[in-house]
Parts: structure tokens; sequence; C-alpha cells
């Protein structure tokens, strides 16, 4: 296994030839300059490519709606007969995905099935080739860095396995072309099948990619101390008072979590009229007063701050003792998407001082 | 899978987001990061806007009452009834028995040829809409003043302002991203806040001023600040001469608003509003913020004309960060009153008693004799119903049972006329009364565009096909007038209804789809090639020069006595909308706050011996309710607020139907109740 060369005006063709093998999704420019990871349309294949665009910013929504969609439709029911609304497995493609947001996807696939096999998103997300392409242009409220996921992964092996990285394929620009390399078995039966757009990078490319690398890591400028922060956290060191501020500004939107890519919680309703229901699941925020009411009206966690405590003492403490992996991945979204611009990071670099 | 640009349906904010459909349905809704008022985020009703569409009560099929119950019939069958029921009103009683309800929801297009209907069609103009109810002050006062009665600047300039004088708007929960704009200015860029508002709103904590006026007390505490700025000599003399008239005649009339008077009407402590006056007067880039619960009363047009006349004085109108800002309460009330969705006016403000203006809509309708006199009010519709006066009620998409005031009055209006007709995606409890149900599509069916509150007209877009038979507003429309012999109403798409408002109005006038792409123009957009206006009377007033109409004060039509002893206000909460019937069927907020209540004064609750929690009667002199009380320093003692969602203990109920004389708008802002504990 060595690294590959794919130039740049492939990249469209490929998508559109692998597309017809795999459930294909890749960053698409929107009418309004946002980038999500969209499914190629089926029907209008090379249309959609035209919008392809790998040098975005941040996808608004993270890749975690590809297997947990903001509303679902589970099963109906009507008469004691249900009917199961459960996807069939699908084999997916997700090309162009940024290394923070592989993590995070990766760190949800494990939850969906660690208790209980949430088949909903299981066999939405279950057979994936995960190709991502590194970030350039970091953005100034990342810190990828700080938290060990980007802009690039390294590669892993695995004794008696072999490669076992965390992308299948990772891409790496370098103007000329981007330096693919290969992450697992089946990154290379990829590039195997696809062979005609793929050729041996040299040794100038790999140097190439590797200051490519080093560039993009320098660029996140923001750097916490993450460990010491998480160490805080689990040593149950924070106090109340830095909850406070943050609890009293907050506007309860939600966005923060609905936009964290690691955020999983939903609420489950039913939609009846006369015998006929669907059970559906939607998104839900554990900042909301709702989300922890009892049935009798006492809520355990009445007080906003006590709510805006638990969100960030799950990413940063709970997270981290029970996967041994931090909730945040420090893609930023949390505070480019919040409109009084209060973001995890603020919390990170205040525990980090304690 | 699909995905649109489009803009949400709830506030006038008038925020930017994607909707994302799967197999038909919509599942998704999600902010637009480059959108200029919502740059990336939303509120939680944004946030949760894609889960009303697919409810499983939409209305799928007309529906026509038979015998006292509905009964599912043909789109050939409804059209046919509402064409020939309208059309025998009409010819047996008059264009003017006949009353149309354009809708503050529903889309520019829709409202414009909800006008062309009621006028070109049945030529009455006894055509209104829900802005009779929030902002019909603030299109007189304003128009009146500066010659425009509409926001006159924009969102993204609160961000440099110096100082925000915010009254009567509760803008984190009414307009969230307008009011996250005012924290961060405030916290982050050190810009000043008053706020003058009886209740202890969010904002409040942000305040460097927070004056608690009484409720009602308006134009006295505006008089008063002006007076105090004139005799310090806080006012802008230059702009005065340069860019005003009348200013002797506000001297006059403010002169006698001292401090001592204001704080014995007001309950203002005489040195805040020394400090409130200063601090506003002095500081360059000030904007005053404000909302219903300046529009509210039946001094509503006073108490706007009242801000115009203090922001004149010092200056404050025609720069950027400055200004008169009324929020606009719904995501189109500006533009149903732009397009003309009321009874004096066409669209684009265009006056129905000018010959001319007459003559220029009559040519390109092709039409002859449009009404000149004025119509109706939607408050004025009621009346002449209860008076058998009005006989037949058009309405598109609005709830007066739950939304008027007086609501035991509004139903029994509604009860004796001969035909109700409405567009609904739910059967909402005023649709229970109608005679015939039309079924409309939501926002994500059908194409057209919303103008937001700083006057931007943006798109919306279609991403899914109509749910069950249900149609668009403006399909509805069309045909009715095809089926009453009119042949002017032929569009294949609204970008062509769009194009006919550009051509009947100035404001409008560069106005067309393709250059509506991504976020929208603000208007005045008086020609093809014109960019668009961020912020109204930049060295002149519209109007020419700005006008000083200054106001007595007058107190509010009713206030408490030994009866009823408590001031009640009523208004909107963050995490619901207006009637409910969308926000109600949206389960994370429903779920969030699933009733009603009514905020209290620690020391009444005491006084009176209830717990926080207990059911209570609420009564007023049209009516009674039984809601929960919350226990809430947010009031002021003998004052208490009730949000006007619930349809099981509706606010309405209670409220006043007295309204302003010229703007007729109802004083939902103060009316006299008592609260009685209910025997266990």
């Amino acid at each position: 296994m060595r690294e590959m060369l794919l130039k740049k005006q492939d990249v469209k063709d490929l998508c559109l030839r692998a597309s017809d093998e795999w459930e294909t999704y890749v960053p698409l420019e929107e009418m309004g300059g946002d980038v999500q990871l969209v499914r190629v349309d089926a029907n209008e294949k090379k249309a959609s490519l035209d919008k392809l665009n790998l040098d975005y910013e941040r996808l608004v929504i993270s890749p975690k709606v590809i297997g947990f969609p903001q509303l679902e439709y589970l099963f109906e029911f009507a008469d004691g007969r249900i009917t199961d609304l459960a996807r069939a497995p699908t084999k997916k493609l997700l090309f162009g995905l940024r290394a923070c947001d592989l993590k995070a996807m990766l760190f949800v696939d494990e939850f969906f099935g660690r208790n209980f096999e949430d088949i909903y998103y299981l066999n939405r997300s279950i057979e994936k080739l995960n190709v991502l392409v590194g970030c350039k242009r970091p953005l100034r409220d990342c810190f990828c860095t700080s938290a060990k996921t980007g802009p690039f992964l390294p590669v892993r092996y695995e004794p008696g396995r072999g490669r076992a990285s965390d992308f299948d394929l990772q891409m790496v620009d370098i103007d000329s072309a981007y330096l693919v390399e290969i992450g697992s078995r089946k990154g290379q039966e990829f590039i195997d099948s696809f062979q005609e757009f793929f050729e041996e990078a040299s040794k100038q490319d790999v140097e190439h990619s590797a200051t490519a690398k080093k560039a993009a890591e320098d660029a996140v400028g923001l750097k916490l101390d993450f460990e010491k922060a998480i160490q805080n956290f689990c040593e149950d060191k924070i106090p109340e008072s830095i909850y406070e501020p943050i609890a009293e500004r907050c506007i309860y939107c939600g966005g923060c979590l609905y936009v964290c890519p690691t955020c999983t919680c939903f609420n489950v309703f039913d939609e009846k009229q006369g015998k006929l229901g669907i059970r559906c699941r939607n998104w839900d925020a554990c900042v909301f007063q709702g989300y922890t009411r009892e049935a009798s009206g006492h809520n355990p966690r009445q007080e906003k701050w006590i709510r805006t405590a638990r969100r960030y003492e799950h990413k940063l403490k709970y997270d981290y003792l029970t996967t041994g992996m931090s909730g945040c991945v420090g893609c930023g979204r949390c505070l480019s998407s919040c409109p009084v611009n209060i973001g995890i990071s603020q919390v990170i670099e205040k525990a980090q001082n304690i | 899978m699909a995905r649109v640009l489009t803009t949400c349906i709830y506030c006038g904010c008038g925020c930017g987001l994607y909707l994302e459909s799967d197999n038909g349905k919509v599942v998704g809704s999600y902010p637009s990061g480059n959108h200029p008022v919502s740059k990336g985020g939303l509120c939680v009703k944004g946030w949760n806007a894609y889960e009303v569409v697919n409810k499983i009560d939409r209305l799928k099929t007309p529906l026509l009452k038979t015998n006292g119950a509905f009964k599912e019939v043909s789109w050939d069958q409804a059209l046919d009834f509402v064409s020939t029921r309208l059309t025998e009103i009409k010819e047996k009683f008059g264009p003017d028995s006949l009353g149309f309800l354009g809708s503050a929801k529903a889309t520019n297009e829709e409202n414009f040829l909800m006008m062309k209907l009621a006028r070109a069609v049945f030529k009455t103009n006894n055509i209104d809409h829900c802005a009779r109810l929030c902002h019909a002050s603030t299109v007189v006062g304003l128009k009146a003043a500066f010659g425009s009665g509409a926001m006159t600047n924009s969102i993204n300039e609160f961000e440099d302002a110096d100082l925000f004088l915010v009254t009567g708007s509760d803008t984190t929960e009414q307009h969230p991203l307008i009011g996250s704009r005012i924290i961060n200015a405030v916290n982050d860029k050190g810009a000043v806040l008053i706020v003058v508002d009886p209740r202890k709103i969010e904002l409040a904590k942000y305040a460097t001023i927070h004056i608690q006026q009484d409720n009602g007390t308006d134009v006295a505490w505006i008089n008063g600040m002006m007076n105090l700025i004139i005799n310090e000599g806080w006012f802008d003399q230059e702009y005065i001469e340069q860019r005003t008239e009348n200013f002797e005649q506000l001297r006059k009339v403010v002169q006698t608003y001292t401090p001592q008077y204001v704080e014995k009407v007001a309950g203002i402590p005489s040195g805040l509003l020394v400090r409130a006056a200063k601090l506003y007067a002095t500081t360059k880039k000030a904007m005053i913020v404000y909302a219903m619960g300046i529009t509210q009363h039946t001094t509503g047009v006073d108490n706007v004309k009242s801000l115009a006349n203090l922001a004149m004085l010092t200056g404050h109108v025609g720069f950027a960060s400055t200004g008169v800002n009324p929020l606009r309460g719904q995501n189109n009330v500006q533009g149903a009153c732009d397009v003309g969705a009321l009874p004096n006016v066409f669209s684009g403000y265009q006056d129905v008693t000018d010959a001319s203006v007459r003559d220029k809509f009559e040519n390109i309708w092709k039409v002859n004799n449009l009404p000149a006199n004025t119509g109706l009010t939607v408050t004025e519709m009621f009346k002449k119903a209860l008076e058998g006066k009005l006989k037949g009620l058009y309405i598109m998409g609005e709830n007066p049972v739950i939304s008027d005031p007086d609501s035991n009055n509004v139903r029994k209006a509604i009860e004796n006329l001969d035909l109700l007709v409405i567009h609904e995606m739910f059967l909402s409890d005023t649709a229970q009364y109608a005679d015939l149900v039309l079924p409309a599509v939501s926002f994500a069916e059908k194409d057209g565009t919303f103008t937001n509150t700083e006057r931007r007209i943006e798109r919306i877009r279609r991403v899914i096909k109509p749910v069950g038979n249900a149609k668009a507003d403006w399909e509805i429309i069309c045909e009715v007038a095809q089926r009453c012999g009119y042949k002017g109403m032929d569009y294949s798409h609204p970008s062509e209804i769009m194009d006919e408002i550009a051509k009947l109005t100035p404001i409008y006038g560069g106005v067309s789809y393709d250059r509506l792409d991504p976020f929208g123009l603000q208007w005045p957009c008086p020609s093809q090639d014109h960019p668009g206006t961020v912020f109204l009377h930049k060295d002149r007033f519209t109007k020419g020069k700005g006008t000083f109409i200054p106001c007595p004060y007058l107190p509010a039509n009713e206030l408490p006595d030994d009866e009823y002893t408590f001031i009640l206000s009523t208004g909107r909460i963050y995490w619901h909308w207006h009637t409910g019937t969308m926000t109600r069927r949206t389960s994370t907020l429903d779920r969030e706050v699933p009733a009603a209540y009514v905020e209290i004064h620690p020391k009444d609750a005491e006084r009176l011996q209830l717990k926080n929690g207990e059911q209570v009667r609420v009564s007023s002199r049209r009516g009674h309710i039984e809601i929960h009380i919350m226990i809430t320093e947010k009031v002021k003692e003998g004052s208490v607020f009730i949000p006007f969602h619930f349809r099981e203990a509706a606010a309405n109920v209670l409220t006043n139907p007295a309204v302003d004389p010229t703007a007729k708008i109802p004083e939902f802002k103060v009316c006299a109740v008592k609260i009685d504990k209910l025997k266990t």
C-alpha cells in the first residue's frame, strides 16, 4: 500500500462512477453558499456534481445527519398492526469528510450500537467508506489540533489486520493534485476498483503532502489545553460560577446541540389520528426544561445553569469517562451557530486554567 | 432527498433556513450560514420549523358544512360553492356586505391577490389582515411623521449601535435573532441599553437603565423626555431646522410634562427619566426599538408619533445605526401591508381615495369602477357582522376567534355571518365556524416571497409536493376569481404575480424573482438597477421634511377599579406562536410550555393566598378563563400578564375591544381584570 495521486480534474468523474455502485454523499454548495454533505441525485448526477466543493470551510450540519436525521418516522401503527419504517441498509460512500467530522461520526456510530442496537441509525450507516479531505483553511473558531481530531488523521496499524485507520482514504491537497493515503483494506479495495483514476505518488508528492499538512496544522489558530481541561472536569474541579454567565446569556435555541456532531439525544412522539398513528423521533436538546421535566412537573434541572453545566460535563467528562474520547471534537460549530456567541472553546479555556 | 434555501415562517426577523425533504416529507430545518440576518443561527422555533409541515391532521381536502357537520367535497364543488355564494351575497346586499382577510403568514403574492379579489372582482375595499392587531399604529404614525411606515434601519446596523432604547418589545422572546444582536452589542461592544417596559423582560438584566412605567402611559414619559431634552439643550438644533417642521408646536405641547408630572402619571422616578433622556439624546448612534407594547393601545398612533418626535428632536433618523425601528411581528406582516391587504391603500400604500391611483390599477387589472371609499378594518368587520351588515367573510389562514380581542363577541359575530370561507392548514378554532374550509399548503409546498421587518423581500421555495389535495392560497384565489368570471388572474407561477406587483408598486418597482437569489432585496427598490435600501430617510425624509406631531397624554380606555383591580397585558412567549396552530403541534415547543399561565407578582399572590401553579379564575367585564398562576417578579405589583397562545385559556376572552381612533388597533396591552381563587 503506497500513497496514490488523484488529479483534481478527475474528482467529479470518480464520484460519478462511484455513485453507480455506492450511495454517494459529497459536499455540494447550495444556494446561499452553504456546503452540505448531500447524496448525489441519481437522476441528475452530473448537474449536482457541478456544485461539488471540497475546499469548503465547514458543513453547517455535521454528517451525523445521514444516520440520524432531524426528524425520522420509526413505525406506523393501526388496529394493532405495526409496520416498521426502518431503512434497508445501503452501502454508503462519504466523500470529502473533514477529520473532525469523521471522528465525531465514529463516536456516534459507537453510541448507537453500545447498549442497544438502534437499527434506525445503524441501518442508515452500517457500511460506510469514509474518504477524508483534510482541511486547508481552518476557521478561527476551530480547534482540532487541540482536540487531536485533525486537520489530518494518522495511518494506524493493528496487529494481524494491517492498516486500520479511522479513515479509509485521506486526501491531501498538494495544489497540483490530491495525494491519497490509504487507511484501510476497504480503502485499498476502493482504489483497486477505480484504479484508472489513480497513479502512484512520487517521493516529492509525499514530501509536498507533509508540508501541506504542517501548514494546515499551523493555520489552526485556536490552541487549547484540552487534556488539562478534561482532567479538571474529571476531577470535579470546575466551579459552578463558570456556568452561570453562560446560562444567563443563552437564548435557548438549542442550536449548539443540534449542530454538535456528537449530540445524539432525541425525543419520541406519536402522531395520531383516529386509529392511525406514526411513531416519530426528532432531535432533542438537554438545555430545554422539557428534556428533564418529570411527569409530576418536578424538574431536577429546573435552574438554567444546571442544564448548562450538564451539557458541558457530558461532553468533557462523562463522554471521556465512558469512551476514553471527549464528546467535543473541536469543530467549532457550537460557536458559529450561536446567536449570542457562546462556544464550548470558551468553557475549555476557563476549565484548563483552574 | 432535496434541500432548498427558504425563509422562516415565524417572526419578522426573516431568518434564512434550509428545509430538507426525504420521500416527500420535510425532515429538517437548518440555519443558513451566510444569511444576512441569521448568520448561521436560528431560534428554537426556526430550528423546529420542519415539524408542522407533515402533521397527520393537516387538512387534505375541502370541507363543506352540511347540516352542521363537515363533509369532504371535491375542489370543483368547493370552488363552485364559494364563487356562487360570494356572488349571491354581493348582488343581494351590495359589495360592502363582504369582507376579506389576507394573512401576515401568507406570501406577498397571495396577499396581493386577496386584495385584488376584494377590489377588482367584488368591488369592495373591505380587505384587511392581522397587521390591524399589531402594527397598524406604526403604519399610520410613522407615515404621518416620516412619510414611510416601516422600520427605518436594518438588523445588521444593531451591531454598530452605541445605544438602544427598547420599549414595548420583549425582543429576546419575540424577535430572538434581533434580541441576540442587542445582547452581543451590550455585552461585547459596550453599547448602552435603556429598557422602558412595565415587565422585567429578559433584556432588562443587561440594561443600564430599566424604567418600569405604568401600562399605557407611554405618551407621558416620551413627552417628559422631550421636555427635559429641550430644557437642557440636548436637542439637535441644526437637524430640526434643516430636516423637520412644526417644532414650535411640539415645544408647546411637551412643556407641561415635567419630571414630577411624569412621575405622578407614569410611576417613573424622575431621576431615571433624566438619566435616560440625557443618554439617549447625547449618544450619536442611538436606535429606538419598539413593538406591541407601544402599538397595542387606544393611543397606539400617539405613542408611535411620540417616538418619532423624540428621534427627530435628537437628530436620530436618517443615519446608520439610528432610527425608529418597529419590529414587525409576523414573518410577512410587513409584506402584507406593502402589497395592500389594507382597507385604505393599494399596494405600496397608494391611497384608494386617489382617482389617479385607481386609474392606474383599473388599466392594468382591466376593470372599471374600483371602489373609492375606505373599507372596513378587521375590528370594524366583526362589529358590522354583529349588526348584521357584513354578511360574508372570506379569510385566508387567520384565526380571529383566538387572536382578536373580546373573543366571545368575535364568536357571536362570526356565528351571525351568512357565509364564512377560510383557507387553512388545520381545522383551527375559526375554521370550525366556517361553511367551507379550503385546505391550504404550508410554506414548504409553494413558492413566493415574504418581506421581513427590515423591508427585505425574501424568497420561500417549494421543497415538497402539496400534502393531499391542498393548494397554495394564490392558486385558490385565482380559481375563485376565474369562476366569478374575472379573467385577469391567470398566473402560472408566483413570479408573474410579483412582476405585476412591481409594475403597480413604486417601492417594489425593481423587484423580480431573478433578483431575489439568494437573500432578497430591501425596499424601496424602485428600478431594476436599484440595489435596494438599507436605511430610510437619508438626507431627506420620504415625505420631504419630517413633521413633529405632538400628542397629549390620554389614559388607557379601561383601568382598574374596585371590582377589577388588576391591569392585564397580553403577549407572546419565545416558545409559541400566536394562536398556537403551528407551535402547539410542534413537539419540542409544546413540551416546553404545554399550558397557559398568568404571571403575577409575589406580593399579589401572597395577598390573595395563592400558591405557585394553582388554578385561578381570571375575569374581565367580557368573560373569564381558568388558568394556573406563575408567581414571578417579572410583572409589577397590581399587573398580570397572560400569553395569548392557548385556546383552552384564551387571553382574548378577557381583552378590551376598544380601539385607537385612527389605526383601529385594539388595546391588548391594558384592560382591567380580577383574580379569584377557585373553590375546592
